[in-house]
């Protein structure tokens, strides 16, 4: 039997040696089945050990099952070494230029203009406000007359409103010139309280220059209740410009004019350009038109049924192209209805 | 521009341009700008001549002694204007001159002087001059010539509001600014002083209803010549080019009270009578700017017995206007009823100082007061005569109002208790008097027809106690949040943004051309648009009645600058007759894309867009919106006969999507295929039940692939709709993976291929299970669209 273990472990030596140089997968297994498999010198020792007597068994039984778990931890370890090469090279043939464009669809984009509509609506649906629609094709009633504005009003000339043809009166149907007829109709069908915005198109009879277009973007405020003031609406407009144009946002208010309020306001917000120092996007004020306010006119309240005795509000309109314009600092209006790529692409 | 020289005049205002500026935004009356303003010059004294000789060498030139106040100095002279005794401006020696001419110690012949008597253009007080500048008496010798002419000083740009126009005035503003600062407010000069032998003139109101009151009185004697340098100063400081003395005291006494003056040459007038009443048919008149108007009815006239002279408060004629040779004039100060003077202005297409003040609303209180004004600086800068026999034609007059105050209604709308002392306060500073207990009882002034009603007063008050001071709350309200249509709408923009595309917006007109060129057929209701009355162009002359000729033209602009593969869509409002209150304007989505697929890649070209892939848009809007929804073929115009198909959604039709017909693509200038889509957005947008839930089965699936054989003109949504009908429950999921035409098939036929997955909920599938369900859906299948299984 001592010549068998010799033998082995020649055998073992032999195999340790080819292993060293295996660097294909096929020849590790190849030298498996030779050294461990059914047919090697090691299996044909161990069916030799059945002729032994006992003591003499159990010591070259030990022996030779050390140089199987030699060989098997050591064919393992090869397999191994020789699978991550096989990997790395494998991995290395397939390395590819990572910077080359990417595969999908590009994106489009929403137009500027309606994500700062949206952006908008956001701020006062989270103060609890709904959004309310109306007709872009107006009555002259619901446009000016509902909102107190008086027969011989310059806003109703030929010069400044584009009237449509439909019905008898040559002007009493328009295309509205702000988004303000929405409150008539909504107070109308709702009693109060009422908190909306309704945002949308609106029309003038303006050439397209770089501060006009015939068709531009307003959202409309509305907010009645019993008890509502000019403090509240100083409050809403100026945490709605904190929300817009950031938390360092300054907000002046002064007294302006509009038929539908009384008393009205004009908000101004300091200058994000100079921050207040005085700048050309300002005109050097350091501040910037941003919006008109006021307190619901009591005519407007008497026009849809409401008793202004009971309950006050307060409106707002806002000119979401303007507040995008500002925000964005694009330069001209027309820009908002130029289709060009170039333009389009920006608003990602 | 406002002066604030000429307020303080009024009120001692502080003299800090700024503050008056922050004061003037806070009343509400806006400030757009502040300009400085100094003398064009410098180290100008104003000097007697006390002698002027001849200069020895010279014959053009002389010498002037003259007296500075500070000692006499001689200067050499070229100008022939002036006589011992002048008063005139003198440039001392370190004197900067308009232009920056620094004046320096000069010799001239062998004569040194030391300064010059200057000319009003060396001082940049006019264009040009002949001679040096002679001055009236009353410029005191020795002073400072700059200060005399009120330099410096600061003007203000400012815009007042439609409903204030009191405020349209020096006085007026500074009323307001002596409330705002708590400091008297002096009362204009209103007196005409000495009068002489009453007037000739006479005046007749026809239509006291436009006109309420009229005022006239004549002025005579007087020589027309060159108002003084302060009041042409003053006139270019505001905006107003000075004319003459008798012109420019009008525009003085206008833009200092806010009361148009109009001054006829009482010579002119024919029987010296003037006459306030309607345009009569026919009639014309030739005003002040030298175009010849032709009147209207509703214009209402200054007229004589012999005509019209004038557009009653819009702009003077030209045949009765004052001359050089004017010697008596007849001032017309009136009070004219606001929306006719704005109609006429408009009607005529004129803008005038006068008009832009009457349009809004004089003080009917004023005409007295600026006519007596007018008359006495008339007088005394035109060396005239004021006569007697004022004539005041006021048969109703309007007499102060007043409005019920509740004491809580401040308040009330405020949201802060100032207190009665405060309120009744700032009232009385603004002139209004408040008497009475609860409510109050405000007389309003006339000069604030604004002020009829409660919240007007409320905003009075407000105004002046300054919105700055008010305090701020945020309330919250009780709406129901974003509607469900609005989510919806987002949905499907972010969808149509995920897929590639752009929005656009477009404006909501058309022209009859772009009607035209979408080709639709007799009777379809696009070809009907609402037409708009006074459009600002012929493209805008209607409203649109489709989405699609905006993208279009997007398109083809982006194609011009070499970007012909886009993917627009646009959201919006399409308007058609209706027999209602208001034309029917329904909202649309629509999409248009042309070109390749996307941007030039490495790997290749992409392909073309086609009709597939605006099915493929509206599938991303379908899942957007997670409907389920039927496509069939259908030929709709402006849509390829054989590339369009109809979506339905529940059986309702809400678009269609496919190509545009080559030939409507081709008149928009483009010449590729365009994929396009045209949906009913509020049908998009109404709210959808909601889905429940299914629980995904853990069971193995069982697949299998079945291919037809079937007529070309089968659509594929038929052969799915028969597969899915003839499978059962256990089918998961049915994908068409395969479409090919000729080779063993015949002309005419084509072969899909499907790919079925089955599972069942509750146990594994079996050969057994399958076999009847394939047999199930071949039979089906071809009973319903006619498909021979290939390959079976």
């Amino acid at each position: 039997m001592d010549d068998t273990l010799a033998g082995l472990l020649a055998v073992e030596a032999e195999a340790m040696r080819r292993l060293e140089g295996a660097t294909a997968a096929a020849a590790i297994e190849a030298l498996e089945r030779e050294v461990l498999g059914n047919a090697s010198a090691l299996a044909e020792a161990r069916r030799g050990l059945r002729a032994l007597p006992e003591g003499a068994r159990r010591e070259a039984g030990r022996a030779i099952n050390e140089i199987a778990a030699r060989l098997a931890e050591r064919l393992a370890e090869r397999r191994f070494l020789v699978a991550a090469a096989e990997e790395a090279s494998r991995l290395d043939a397939e390395r590819l230029d990572i910077t080359l464009p990417g595969r999908g669809v590009r994106p489009g984009a929403a137009h500027l203009v309606m994500q700062v509509l949206e952006e908008v609506t956001d701020v006062f649906v989270a103060l609890g406000y709904t959004v309310a629609d109306g007709p872009e094709v107006e009555t002259a009633f619901y446009n000016f007359d509902a909102l107190n504005t008086p027969p011989t009003h310059p806003a109703r000339l030929e010069s400044d409103t584009l009237y449509v043809v439909h019905g008898p009166d040559p002007e009493g149907v328009l295309l509205r010139t702000q988004t303000s007829p929405v409150q008539a109709r909504y107070m109308e069908q709702h009693p109060p309280p009422v908190y909306i915005v309704s945002p949308g198109r609106v029309f003038r009879r303006d050439t397209t220059d770089a501060t006009h277009t015939p068709v531009f973007h307003q959202m409309e405020g509305l907010a009645v209740d019993a008890g509502v003031t000019f403090a509240d609406l100083k409050g809403t407009l100026a945490h709605f410009a904190r929300e817009f144009f950031g938390p360092g946002q300054r907000v002046r208010f002064v007294p302006h004019f509009f038929p539908f309020t009384e008393p009205s306001a004009e908000m101004l917000t300091s200058c994000f350009s100079c921050e207040g120092g005085g700048c050309r996007v300002c005109g050097g004020s350091g501040w910037i038109e941003l919006l008109g306010c006021g307190m619901v006119d009591p005519n407007v309240f008497e026009a849809v049924g409401y008793d202004p005795a009971s309950v006050s509000g307060f409106a707002f309109g806002v000119g979401v192209d303007r507040l995008a314009m500002i925000r964005y600092g694009v330069p001209e209006l027309r820009f908002f209805f130029d289709p060009d790529l170039r333009v389009l692409e920006q608003y990602r | 521009m406002i002066s604030l020289r000429w307020l303080r005049e009024f009120a001692a205002l502080p003299d800090d341009a700024d503050e008056v500026a922050r004061a003037l935004s806070a009343l509400g009356h806006e400030v757009e700008g502040v300009r400085r303003v100094v003398a064009p010059f410098s180290g100008v004294v104003v000097a007697r001549v006390v002698e002027v000789r001849p200069h020895p060498r010279a014959d053009k030139l002389r010498l002037a002694r003259l007296d500075t106040g500070a000692g006499e100095q001689e200067v050499v002279c070229g100008a022939w204007n002036f006589e011992a005794g002048a008063i005139v401006p003198l440039s001392t020696v370190g004197a900067v001159l308009a232009g920056g001419l620094e004046v320096g110690e000069r010799e001239i012949r062998g004569v040194v002087s030391r300064g010059m008597i200057c000319s009003a253009a060396e001082l940049g007080l006019a264009e040009e001059s002949a001679g040096i500048l002679v001055l009236d008496e009353g410029y005191p010798i020795g002073a400072d010539f700059a200060s005399c002419l009120a330099f410096p000083d600061a003007l203000f740009e400012v815009t007042v509001t439609p409903n204030r126009p009191d405020a349209m005035s020096i006085f007026g503003l500074a009323r307001d600014l002596a409330a705002r600062f708590g400091v008297a407010l002096r009362a204009p000069e209103g007196e005409e002083g000495p009068t002489g032998a009453p007037t000739t003139g006479r005046a007749v109101v026809e239509d006291p209803e436009r006109c309420p009151r009229f005022t006239a009185r004549e002025v005579r004697g007087l020589t027309v010549g060159p108002s003084p340098l302060w009041m042409q100063l003053r006139l270019r400081h505001a905006g107003v080019r000075p004319i003459n003395n008798v012109v420019d005291v009008t525009n003085y006494v206008m833009l200092e009270l806010g009361q148009p003056i109009h001054a006829f040459d009482l010579d002119l007038i024919p029987a010296e009578t003037l006459v306030v009443r309607r345009a009569l048919p026919e009639e014309t008149l030739t005003t002040l700017d030298g175009v010849e108007r032709r009147l209207d009815p509703e214009d209402l006239l200054i007229a004589s017995p012999g005509g019209p002279l004038a557009l009653a408060g819009v702009m003077g004629g030209e045949s009765s206007e004052v001359r050089p040779q004017t010697s008596r004039v007849f001032l017309e100060v009136a009070h004219f009823a606001a929306a006719g003077i704005l109609l006429s202005g408009k009607r005529h297409g004129l803008r005038s100082e006068a008009g832009a003040r009457f349009e809004r609303g004089v003080d009917p209180a004023l005409p007295p007061l600026a006519s007596a004004r007018a008359a006495r600086l008339m007088a005394d800068l035109a060396g005239g005569e004021v006569a007697g026999g004022f004539i005041d034609l006021y048969p109703a007059p309007i007499e102060p109002w007043v409005v019920p105050l509740p004491r809580r209604e401040p308040g009330r709308l405020l949201g802060v208790e100032l207190g009665a002392r405060r309120i009744t306060g700032l009232l009385t500073r603004l002139g209004f008097r408040v008497t009475g207990g609860d409510p109050w009882q405000v007389t309003v002034p006339t000069y604030r027809p604004d002020v009829t009603r409660a919240a007007d007063l409320v905003e009075e008050i407000a105004r002046l106690h300054g919105y700055d001071e008010f305090p701020s709350r945020l309330p919250k309200g009780v709406g129901e949040g974003l509607p469900v249509e609005e989510q919806r709408r987002r949905r499907l923009r972010r969808a149509l943004v995920a897929a590639g595309c752009f929005e656009v917006l477009s404006f909501s007109f058309q022209g009859s051309d772009e009607v035209e060129a979408l080709g639709l057929p007799e009777g379809d209701r696009r070809r009907v648009p609402v037409r708009v009355r006074n459009p600002l162009s012929e493209e805008q002359a209607f409203l649109r009645t489709s989405l699609l000729p905006g993208l279009l033209g997007a398109l083809r602009a982006n194609a011009a600058r070499g970007r012909g593969d886009a993917a627009l869509f646009e959201m919006g409002r399409v308007f058609f007759p209706a027999a209602g209150e208001l034309p029917e304007q329904p909202s649309r989505l629509a999409f248009a894309a042309a070109g390749r697929r996307a941007e030039a890649r490495w790997e290749g070209e992409a392909p073309e867009r086609d009709a597939h892939d605006a099915v493929g848009l509206w599938e991303a809007l379908a899942a957007s919106l997670g409907v389920d929804y039927q496509l069939e073929q259908v030929v709709a115009a402006p849509f390829h006969p054989g590339r369009g198909g109809r979506v339905l959604v529940e059986g309702k039709a809400v678009g269609v999507v496919g190509e545009l017909h080559p030939a409507v693509a081709a008149r928009f200038g483009l010449t590729t295929r365009v994929a396009a889509g045209d949906f009913d957005l509020d049908a998009l947008l109404a709210p959808a039940g909601i889905r429940s839930f299914a629980v995904p089965s853990p069971y193995p699936p069982a697949v299998f692939d079945l291919a037809f054989d079937l007529a070309e003109e089968v659509p594929a949504a038929s052969l799915l709709e028969a597969v899915r009908g003839a499978a059962g429950p256990w089918l998961e999921r049915l994908e068409l993976f395969d479409l090919f035409r000729g080779g063993p098939l015949g002309e005419g036929r084509k072969s899909l291929a499907v790919r079925l997955t089955f599972r069942h909920p509750q146990r594994t599938l079996t050969d057994e299970d399958l076999v009847p369900v394939r047999a199930r859906i071949t039979d089906g299948v071809g009973a319903s669209v006619g498909g021979r299984l290939r390959g079976g």
